[in-house]
């Protein structure tokens, strides 16, 4: 192994070229397609693997009875309807998230900040429907989601205008702003906008006409579901055929070429951020509309992280992110599954979430694949 | 404000400057050795746990915090290895580290204590404060830097060895060379890998120190303790332009900001949420008055 490329990163341009790394990481250096495949689906399967093999060992130290928590882990999604439906309906403003980080990591811009934009998101459709108590609904809902969309999106375009202007490090910027976002919005639910009737610590309760339908009952799966699904194919057409997706994943590529071939590189640091950002407030509206109908203090919490592990696993493709959401939707269920019917707490799920983060940009574990078949088959 | 208050002030910023300084001396390490080090604050929240409840298991300061800086040297040693070994992404193993942290900490306190909230120690005695010689009978200075516990001095002691280890010593130059992306480093034979660990492990030990100010003062541990000052510490290395004196200053400045919010939340009513976004605030417009000055120094 010779000491190459990782050594030689400039300090000038250390972010730079760190957010080129990771991309060309997700990119997997073209190698040929069914080498590439395999290498990722090892990869992945190594990730998910270590992961879960770790939470077996921690379950059966942190458990008294090792065999129902795990039973509960891997199988307490599944065991009910009301489960596995408030399982899938976890994983749509995950989904989301995930979708928004893509369209960030393609530009390679950084969005850190998907917990204060949800958040603020939700806190945002839910004032709009509060304030327009009779509107018809499908035009309340409308326009609630817009605004929280709005709400994401100019956070998160701060970032990315911070970074055009004055090359602020985006991704420190996006973090500390949602961060200030968390807490403010708390104000407001616990302030201005709390429910006093109510005992929790949340706003009041949306207009019926607001609450997005439930699709599989009793859960709480409900039509946010087919948003997820057509945002989906909304951003795969826009990144894959539309000019703007285009001159997106140019700048991701190599932002110099991208301005030496002619495109305007500051809008591809604001834009990407506004879109990204702007589902970053889809997801937390949905989850206000189709899911709890009121803001409840740091419910969101949590959903910011999951995005970003979700373009990663799904490999920066928009088409992943569903099936890379029901996963990490399906590690939580399982969780909180085991969390009612055993005696472990919930969090063990973060401490999953921690080891698949860690491995999934691990390239030693997805080069493996490939070399061992460049040994075999020279040709 | 009377100059009383003022002091006190002052007395307050150098006390609440204490873990941005020891995280941020350790950050500079990584810094220099060329990674953006996301994981300060899981590390120091890992430093912070372990420290106060070493701490209350064996009924000593000094146990306590060796055996907290230990943990955070050991996810340290996790974090880097998985980062140059297996060469994943360093900036994403750093958002595992944060989450892992938090994650393990929950679990850890949930285990321990059946609680995931506030977690208080009685038996913890305070860290002890220390009267300088000769400093403490100058006429301000004396009432300035004198009195303060003992998790302070060894900042300013840390930050005075780091100073020597990065301009004096061949190491320092190693590390530095490593994070200019110099082909020496390899032409000589050294390892630029190994030198990125080791920076690594010192960030580890500086946070893990850092958090356990955190939770020894209180004698108590808080969910989420860090509460974002990982981060700030990343901020206050740039805006100390990456050197050691640059980052007493900046850490100065932050600790002189919460120390006024402090003062402000007494005397005048603000809501607590908006007081704890203030730390935030600060510290993007602190970023962005950087960026400002540094383009505007480029043009220039």
């Amino acid at each position: 192994m010779q000491p190459t490329a990782d050594h030689k990163i400039g300090a000038v341009s250390r972010i730079k070229s760190l957010n080129l790394g990771l991309i060309r990481i997700l990119k997997m250096e073209r190698r040929g397609k069914l080498s590439n495949f395999l290498a990722t689906t090892f990869g992945l399967a190594v990730t998910l693997g270590v992961a879960y093999l770790l939470a077996i060992i921690l379950i059966f130290f942190l458990s008294k009875d090792p065999g129902r928590t795990i039973y509960y882990f891997f199988l307490g999604p599944f065991t009910n309807m009301y489960y596995f439906g408030n399982m899938l309906n976890a994983s749509v403003p995950v989904a989301l998230a995930g979708l928004g980080i893509i369209i960030a990591f393609k530009s390679s811009m950084f969005n850190l900040g998907g917990e204060g934009q949800i958040y603020s998101g939700a806190l945002v459709v839910t004032a709009v429907c509060l304030a327009l108590p009779g509107m018809n609904g499908y035009l309340g809902v409308f326009l609630g989601l817009a605004a929280g969309m709005a709400a994401g999106g100019i956070l998160a375009g701060l970032s990315g205008f911070l970074k055009m202007k004055w090359g602020t490090n985006e991704l420190i910027s996006s973090f500390m702003i949602s961060g200030a976002a968390v807490l403010i919005v708390n104000y407001f639910i616990t302030g201005p906008m709390d429910d006093p009737i109510n005992n929790l610590l949340a706003t009041c309760r949306v207009g019926d006409q607001y609450c997005l339908m439930r699709i599989f009952r009793p859960s709480n799966l409900n039509i946010g579901a087919v948003l997820a699904i057509l945002m989906t194919g909304l951003v795969y057409f826009l990144m894959y055929y539309t000019r703007w997706g285009y001159e997106i994943r140019m700048c991701g590529e190599n932002r110099e070429f991208a301005r030496y071939g002619g495109i305007n590189i500051s809008v591809y640091m604001v834009l990407p951020m506004i879109l990204s950002g702007a589902l970053q407030g889809l997801a937390g509206g949905v989850v206000v509309l189709g899911t709890h109908h009121m803001v409840i203090k740091e419910f969101t919490i949590g959903i910011g992280w999951k995005g970003i592990a979700v373009a990663l696993v799904a490999r920066n493709q928009p088409l992943g992110a569903i099936p890379a959401a029901i996963l990490f939707a399906y590690l939580d269920a399982g969780a909180k599954a085991a969390m009612i019917h055993s005696d472990v707490t919930y969090e063990i799920s973060s401490i999953i979430q921690s080891i698949i983060f860690y491995l999934v940009t691990a390239q030693a574990i997805y080069s493996f694949v490939s070399r061992r078949r460049k040994e075999k088959d020279p040709a | 404000m009377n100059e009383n208050s003022f002091m006190a002030l002052i007395h307050n910023a150098i006390g609440i400057m204490t873990p941005f300084l020891l995280a941020a001396t350790g950050g500079l390490f990584t810094e220099l050795a060329g990674m953006l080090n996301i994981a300060l604050e899981g590390l120091m929240l890992i430093g912070a746990f372990f420290s106060v409840v070493f701490a209350a298991t064996t009924g000593s300061i000094f146990l306590g915090i060796l055996l907290g800086v230990l943990a955070a040297v050991l996810v340290s040693l996790l974090f880097g290895s998985i980062s140059l070994y297996l060469k994943a992404d360093i900036f994403i193993c750093g958002l595992a580290t944060n989450l892992l942290a938090s994650g393990l900490t929950m679990v850890l306190a949930f285990q321990l204590y059946g609680n995931k909230g506030v977690i208080r120690f009685d038996n913890i005695p305070a860290l002890p404060v220390l009267n300088l010689p000769f400093i403490q009978d100058l006429p301000v200075l004396g009432a300035l830097l004198s009195g303060h516990n003992i998790m302070v001095y060894i900042s300013w002691l840390i930050l005075i060895i780091a100073a020597v280890v990065i301009y004096h010593t061949p190491f320092g130059q190693r590390i530095r060379g490593t994070g200019l992306g110099s082909p020496t480093i390899t032409a000589l034979g050294l390892n630029p890998t190994g030198y990125q660990l080791k920076a690594i492990l010192i960030s580890g030990l500086t946070c893990g120190l850092a958090g356990a100010v955190l939770t020894l003062n209180l004698a108590a541990f808080v969910p989420n303790i860090t509460a974002g000052r990982g981060w700030i510490a990343l901020v206050v290395i740039y805006l100390g332009n990456k050197t050691p004196l640059g980052i007493l200053a900046a850490s100065f400045v932050f600790g002189l900001a919460d120390s006024v919010a402090n003062f402000a939340q007494g005397a005048i009513n603000i809501p607590a949420d908006f007081f704890l976004a203030f730390p935030y605030i600060i510290t993007v417009l602190a970023m962005v008055g950087y960026s400002i000055w540094k383009t505007h120094r480029v043009k220039v």
